[in-house]
């Protein structure tokens, strides 16, 4: 956390895949133990600018970034950063629950066994600790050698926070956490989003505007790759000041 | 599931609760002002309706977030529609405590005559009205909301009572013009009183058993359910 309580500040930000602009100058503050939420209509770089929080972006081809991204006032993009300890640090979720092929405890040890830790003890320890706070423990504990992939759709999301969470990071990235997932597992998440905000600086891109409104402190509103406007959630929801984002959250648009 | 907006409606539900104990207590100290002739105490009356009016104001402001941010149903959605209502009422009934308190210094060379009237008995029956009014919210109970109805009529009665006394007293001693008009003033101020206590227990009833009954949209106790 920086002096001003911003785990994470953006200056200038763009991005280009290609010669096509993704992010226009994007400049703004996330704040450490609070929620903050990316929202805005399909194509409106709101995934592209939680990707190049943790340079998930980097992974695809003809990527240009400029502008920087600062986590604890360090600047990801610089040379010497070592981008598997930054991907420790700031853990992502995606949409769509992708466990490994592997039992439900070795999903989660596969974090820290490659970090270095080899004794049980301290594998089963982070095991139960990660699934408590995932809030998955108490469905799990009588069987950890089952398969991850045999749990239903909401548990395998819960799955994935668990093996996000077990490798010590300080901000989750969740792209879409509970679109793919019923009612019922949707509300467990966004308990539990609320439950880890205590320890955790949580990025949420969703399409559910009413998930945003729920769930997070701070919301951000994209269009056309551009941040028209950042405030506190409630703010964004009773009397937002940009006319393209009143009219983007009563449905007018988008 | 635990749910964290429980503590958001939690909050709201204690928050009128507060607001509903100080209307209360405006009321109480206005009637005794008036019965007593207590000047500084229809005074502090007038300064407290500036609490009233910070919790009108909060109250607001806390529905519409809870409704904004966390899109509620059923029982919710209930809570907050009557919230809003109550909340309302609660303000309304802090303004008339005022309206009573205003008229205390005017009265004061009119002691004797204030006694000889049925204000004292409708003060104190309104009071009660508001007061089971809120208890009804406060517990849930739908039941003692429906008594507070009925009690309406009585003071609709004195109302009227009174204001064909005060009608004759004028016209028969003209000396007595002035505070018959107050007391008339005073009485329509009362009768109103009762007015927003039957509002509230109406709202308790929507809240608990999902049933308008205002302007008797459905007087059975056992009608269905609201259906749009």
């Amino acid at each position: 956390m920086n002096q001003n309580g911003y785990k994470i500040t953006t200056r200038n930000l763009s991005l280009s895949y290609g010669p096509k602009l993704a992010l226009k100058d994007i400049s703004v503050g996330i704040r450490t133990n609070y929620v903050t939420a990316l929202i805005g209509p399909s194509g409106c770089g709101k995934s592209t600018f939680l990707r190049a929080l943790n340079r998930m972006n980097d992974l695809i081809d003809g990527v240009q970034t400029s502008g920087e991204v600062l986590v604890d006032d360090i600047d990801v993009y610089r040379n010497d950063v070592d981008v598997v300890a930054l991907r420790k640090k700031v853990g992502m979720i995606f949409q769509r629950s992708n466990p490994f092929p592997k039992s439900i405890y070795d999903n989660i040890a596969y974090g820290p066994r490659i970090n270095g830790i080899h004794e049980k003890n301290k594998l089963d320890q982070i095991v139960e600790r990660s699934l408590k706070q995932a809030a998955l423990w108490d469905e799990v504990k009588d069987d950890l050698k089952k398969s991850g992939l045999a749990l239903s759709g909401g548990q395998q999301q819960r799955l994935c926070i668990a093996r996000a969470l077990a490798v010590d990071p300080e901000v989750i990235l969740m792209d879409e956490p509970a679109s793919a997932l019923d009612p019922l597992a949707t509300a467990k998440i966004e308990e539990l989003i609320f439950e880890l905000k205590e320890k955790y600086t949580i990025v949420i891109v969703t399409h559910n505007m009413q998930q945003a409104a729920r769930v997070s402190d701070y919301t951000a509103f994209f269009y056309i790759g551009k941040l028209i406007e950042f405030d506190e959630t409630k703010n964004i929801f009773t009397s937002p000041k940009e006319k393209q984002t009143e009219d983007y959250v009563t449905g007018r648009f988008g | 599931m635990p749910r964290h907006f429980e503590l958001e409606l939690d909050q709201l539900r204690t928050m009128l609760i507060r607001m509903g104990s100080l209307v209360e207590e405006q009321i109480d100290y206005a009637v005794k002002a008036i019965t007593e002739a207590d000047v500084a105490l229809a005074r502090l009356v007038m300064q407290r309706d500036k609490k009233v009016d910070e919790y009108d104001n909060s109250l607001d402001q806390q529905c519409l977030r809870i409704f904004a941010l966390t899109q509620p149903v059923a029982m919710d959605l209930r809570l907050l529609m009557a919230g809003l209502k109550i909340n309302n009422e609660l303000e309304r009934i802090g303004d008339i405590a005022v309206n009573l308190a205003e008229r205390v210094e005017s009265l004061l060379p009119y002691q004797d005559f204030v006694k000889t009237t049925s204000l004292k008995r409708m003060a104190d029956a309104a009071r009660e009205m508001v007061k089971r009014a809120i208890d009804s919210f406060v517990n849930n109970d739908p039941a003692l909301a429906r008594k507070v109805l009925e009690s309406d009529d009585f003071i609709d009665n004195l109302d009227r009572e009174t204001f064909n006394l005060m009608v004759k007293t004028m016209k028969e001693s003209p000396e007595f013009i002035e505070p018959a008009a107050h007391v008339m003033i005073l009485s329509r101020h009362i009768e109103r009183l009762a007015d927003h206590a039957t509002n509230i227990s109406e709202d308790v009833i929507f809240l608990v058993n999902a049933r308008i009954i205002k302007h008797h949209a459905d007087s059975s106790a056992d009608g269905g359910p609201i259906r749009t």
